[in-house]
């Protein structure tokens, strides 16, 4: 990795060799965790001096391995990710952490274990609602995780650096947001891709590299003189996995894509945990509930029978009126992941909502390959030939 | 002052010329095949021959269809659910629903004021679109073009449950083989494409009018079977390949005009009638 490279140079160099400084640091005598899906509470690990990788897929990858394991009617994301996998992409870890966030994860997870032989593997159980009841069981399921990192590393989880490894991740999580205020203004000062580029390189790199690159982008950003063209529409994409820098270009060929509401965009980083004299309270609580992914059963008052359409909508989707209003967003495109039933449940509902705050929405499909680039060019451009009449 | 509409379909290659009054000078239709992707100047060379024009004359030119962006000599590029719209909406000034289905996607689009309002387009596969009957066709040994006419004969209701291109061939294959008549398999198959559209079209909320165009609208067993299973009634335009072309060359048309009446110029490609060139 290049020593002189830094922002927006250091993070394309990271996203086209993810696991570069990765394998620098396991040389350096550093423990890798490798994880799937951003509901992994990254803390425990920093607050162990592990380094969380995310174990991402590859659009370029053809799907040659994992279909030996899972079926073909499956999520793409998972398939690929355990494909990169078993083609020996993520041979360095020093262990793994999966979790029930979807269906899909937790069966892949059962197959990354069979085929894999990672020294550390743990597996997390989530529940779906955030009743009390489900965030007490969240938080042991926390506990059992640290207390399998405790074995594994033979340190302890102090307090001090539970506290000490949230601060640096909500720190994180502010630069995130920090970012994604650079495309606020009419000629946004930053493109939906160079965050593409940002938010992977995140997912590759120890917490503090990613907060030194986060604060390095921003302030090369905001003293550029060149930034991203204003072009026909400011998009809001929401959708499961939206990840990757080719198929962001597709949108923002005509349009600028000012919110990613993705794991791949703002999603893990829209708000921050909480301080609680149990850190594992707080952390639970934000995993649970301030992280807004279709897995997760959200009602306008839980446990209520009476049906309150409007009231559930509110409480599923309100936040993304926020995002509509506060990023003057006049399109909104709700991008499914093939085979993903959580966000393909969604789709109404939500097209409802949209067309209940008057914004213009459409739903396309694509498949997380290559291949999806053609048809969803000629889907997106329509789209914005309806809302530039 | 003359326009041009290009709309390179995955199957067809279509052009319509017109005049500043909208009137069709020409139309053109050829297969747009692997290696005639490069060649939507052929197409355009031949309609200009029939119009008795040359390309310099032509004011403006608006590619549409998947090959889009392989046409040299456009202005612009429009997708082709816009200028299908916009086509259909000058054929039929009071349609509200258009379906098209063409060789490679079948799209339903909402028409408002004749522009595209909403739109939903099969996913990436066979099903649903012109495909599923060529390959059924030739598994058959029927021609692509009787297949209508041969399914209007049905005397008796056959489901075919497979959606999948692929597997309905297998299922055509085991219903031959239990000796079921061709024409009744034949309707079948036209049943299950329609099924599979109007499922399609559904999600979007069908108003009349109601309009079926692209090359499957051709075929008289398919717009049967479309209307049983809508349960309304379908306008067919006369040339229903066409609507896209002819969309694309009257937003051409309103492109330029708009322009010119402001007092702008519009810039133009060099009008040239060259090759596609890729991966330039």
């Amino acid at each position: 990795m290049s020593d002189k490279s830094t922002g927006l140079s250091k993070a394309r160099e990271i996203y086209l060799n993810r696991s570069g400084r990765a394998k620098e640091l396991k040389a350096e005598g550093k423990k890798i965790i490798g994880y799937p899906c951003v509901y992994v509470p990254l803390e425990m690990l920093t607050a162990l001096e592990l380094v969380p990788y995310q174990t991402c897929g590859d659009i370029k990858e053809p799907i040659t391995e994992a279909d030996r394991a899972l079926p073909g009617s499956f999520c793409p994301v998972m398939r690929n990710c355990l494909d990169c996998a078993l083609k020996g992409k993520n041979d360095f870890l020093d262990g793994m952490v999966a979790i029930h966030s979807c269906d899909p994860q937790e069966k892949t997870a059962r197959v990354w274990e069979s085929y894999t032989s990672y020294p550390y593997f743990h597996f997390i159980d989530m529940p779906i609602t955030i009743r009390p009841e489900a965030l007490e069981y969240f938080r042991s399921q926390l506990n059992d995780f640290g207390k399998t990192l405790e074995a594994f590393t033979g340190k302890k989880l102090s307090k001090d650096k539970f506290e000490s490894a949230i601060k640096f991740h909500n720190q994180q999580r502010a630069l995130v947001r920090e970012l994604y205020e650079l495309t606020k203004p009419s000629s946004p000062r930053i493109s939906g891709k160079e965050i593409t580029l940002v938010i992977k390189a995140l997912t590759g790199l120890p917490v503090s590299e990613g907060n030194d690159l986060l604060t390095e982008t921003i302030n090369e950003v905001k003293n550029r003189t060149a930034g991203p063209e204003k072009k026909l529409a400011r998009l809001l994409i929401w959708s499961g996995t939206l990840d990757d820098t080719d198929i962001m270009a597709v949108f923002e060929d005509k349009a600028n894509v000012v919110m990613n509401e993705s794991c791949g965009g703002i999603r893990a980083y829209r708000s921050s945990v909480k301080f609680t004299a149990d850190p594992l309270e707080g952390l639970a609580d934000y995993y649970l509930n301030e992280i807004t992914c279709a897995r997760t059963f959200r009602q306008a008052t839980l446990g209520e029978t009476r049906k309150d359409y409007a009231g559930d909508l509110q409480s599923r989707f309100g936040y993304l009126k926020g995002i509509v209003r506060e990023w003057n967003i006049n399109g909104v495109i709700m991008l499914l992941v093939r085979y993903c039933d959580p966000f393909a449940f969604e789709m109404p509902s939500l097209k409802d909502y949209f067309d209940s705050i008057g914004i213009s929405s459409t739903y396309i499909e694509y498949d997380y390959t290559v291949g999806a680039l053609a048809p969803l060019r000629t889907r997106v451009e329509a789209f914005l030939e309806t809302i530039n009449q | 002052m003359y326009f041009a509409g290009v709309d390179i379909g995955s199957t067809m290659t279509k052009v319509v010329l017109i005049d500043k009054g909208g009137s069709l000078l020409s139309t053109i239709k050829g297969p747009t095949g692997p290696e005639h992707r490069q060649l939507a100047n052929e197409v355009m060379r031949q309609a200009l021959e029939e119009a008795g024009l040359q390309i310099y004359d032509i004011s403006y030119v608006v590619a549409t269809g998947y090959g889009r962006l392989n046409v040299p000599f456009a202005d612009s590029q429009i997708t082709e659910l816009s200028c299908h719209a916009r086509g259909v909406s000058s054929l039929f000034p009071n349609v509200r629903t258009a379906i098209d289905i063409g060789g490679q996607d079948a799209k339903c689009m909402k028409i408002n004021n004749g522009k595209l309002a909403k739109f939903v387009m099969n996913d990436k596969c066979a099903a649903g679109t012109g495909r599923f009957l060529e390959v059924t066709a030739a598994t058959l040994g029927v021609r692509l073009e009787d297949m209508g006419d041969v399914a209007l004969k049905a005397t008796k209701k056959i489901q075919i449950g497979n959606l999948c291109t692929v597997f309905a061939q297998q299922e055509v294959v085991a219903l031959l083989s239990r000796g079921e008549k061709l024409e009744n398999i034949i309707a079948g198959l036209h049943d299950a494409l329609a099924n599979r559209v109007a499922t399609l079209a559904r999600r979007l909320g069908i108003e009349p009018d109601l309009v079926l165009t692209g090359g499957v609208a051709k075929n008289s067993g398919m717009v049967k079977a479309m209307k049983d299973s809508l349960g309304c009634e379908l306008l067919v335009p006369e040339e229903p390949l066409l609507t896209g072309a002819l969309g694309a060359a009257i937003l051409a048309k309103e492109t330029y005009l708009k322009a010119a009446a402001k007092g702008e110029a519009l810039p133009t490609k060099s009008r040239r009638l060259g090759k596609a060139t890729f991966f330039s």
